[in-house]
């Protein structure tokens, strides 16, 4: 049977708002989150090869390429932890007031960005 | 209770299980993503983060594959390829942490 459900609009339809900057970025960020997740269970698999076969992963790793895609990649994680607690607290039935969406929309993005040095020096020992 | 409320609620409730995983997954993953063979492995083999770690891809994957359902829920009209597209993806979101999981029990 044909489904005759309405598609949603393509996003190009809306005036932006943080709100749907943040709301799309959280789509955007578990997709790569996935890849991510897929490429490190793969960088996990390879660990049976052993030492000698480590070598060309722990360069690519330790290259400035590396550590951007790591770094990214923390980035990516921070910005879905932070949206995905926005996204229970609204559950909640809290924050929908449009001052408060505004607000909260710019602390998922700007703390995401704090939330990234902040686990990259943890990780690193630097604090 | 309809399907659409049953994965609204798996959604949640793997999204609050997850949270704590992929922060401590991260701050892990920092400490050790340009270490040597031997820091590596030997996080990978430690009884507590090799238990976390199969937790944390095991309910990323739970997670990702409701979501991403949604998605194409809202952007794939044809249903034909709407239910090949949702088959694939529950499949590769068993398969892929289940071959990990296997590789990191051969890990020593």
């Amino acid at each position: 049977m044909e489904n005759k459900n309405p598609l949603s609009p393509h996003i190009q339809i809306y005036r932006w708002h943080i709100s749907s900057l943040v709301s799309i970025s959280h789509r955007i960020t578990g997709i790569i989150n996935i890849v991510a997740i897929t490429l490190i269970c793969i960088w996990v698999s390879l660990l049976v090869l052993g030492n000698a076969n480590y070598d060309p992963i722990n360069q690519l790793l330790n290259s400035i390429f590396g550590k951007f895609i790591a770094v990214g990649l923390i980035w990516s994680f921070s910005f879905q932890m932070l949206s995905e607690v926005r996204h229970l607290i609204m559950d909640m039935g809290y924050g929908y007031e449009l001052q408060t969406t505004r607000i909260t929309g710019v602390a998922v993005i700007v703390g995401s960005f704090l939330l990234t040095i902040l686990i990259y020096l943890v990780g690193a020992n630097f604090i | 209770m309809n399907l659409a409320t049953k994965k609204w609620i798996l959604l949640k409730i793997s999204s609050i299980i997850l949270l704590p995983l992929m922060f401590w997954f991260a701050i892990n993953f920092a400490s050790i993503f340009n270490g040597s063979y031997s820091e590596v492995v030997g996080f990978f083999t430690n009884p507590v983060s090799k238990s976390l770690f199969i937790f944390f891809i095991i309910f990323a994957y739970f997670f990702s594959a409701l979501n991403i359902s949604e998605v194409f829920e809202d952007y794939i009209g044809n249903e034909k390829i709407k239910y090949v597209a949702n088959r694939l993806l529950f499949f590769s979101a068993i398969i892929i942490p289940l071959l990990t999981i296997i590789f990191l029990f051969n890990l020593n």
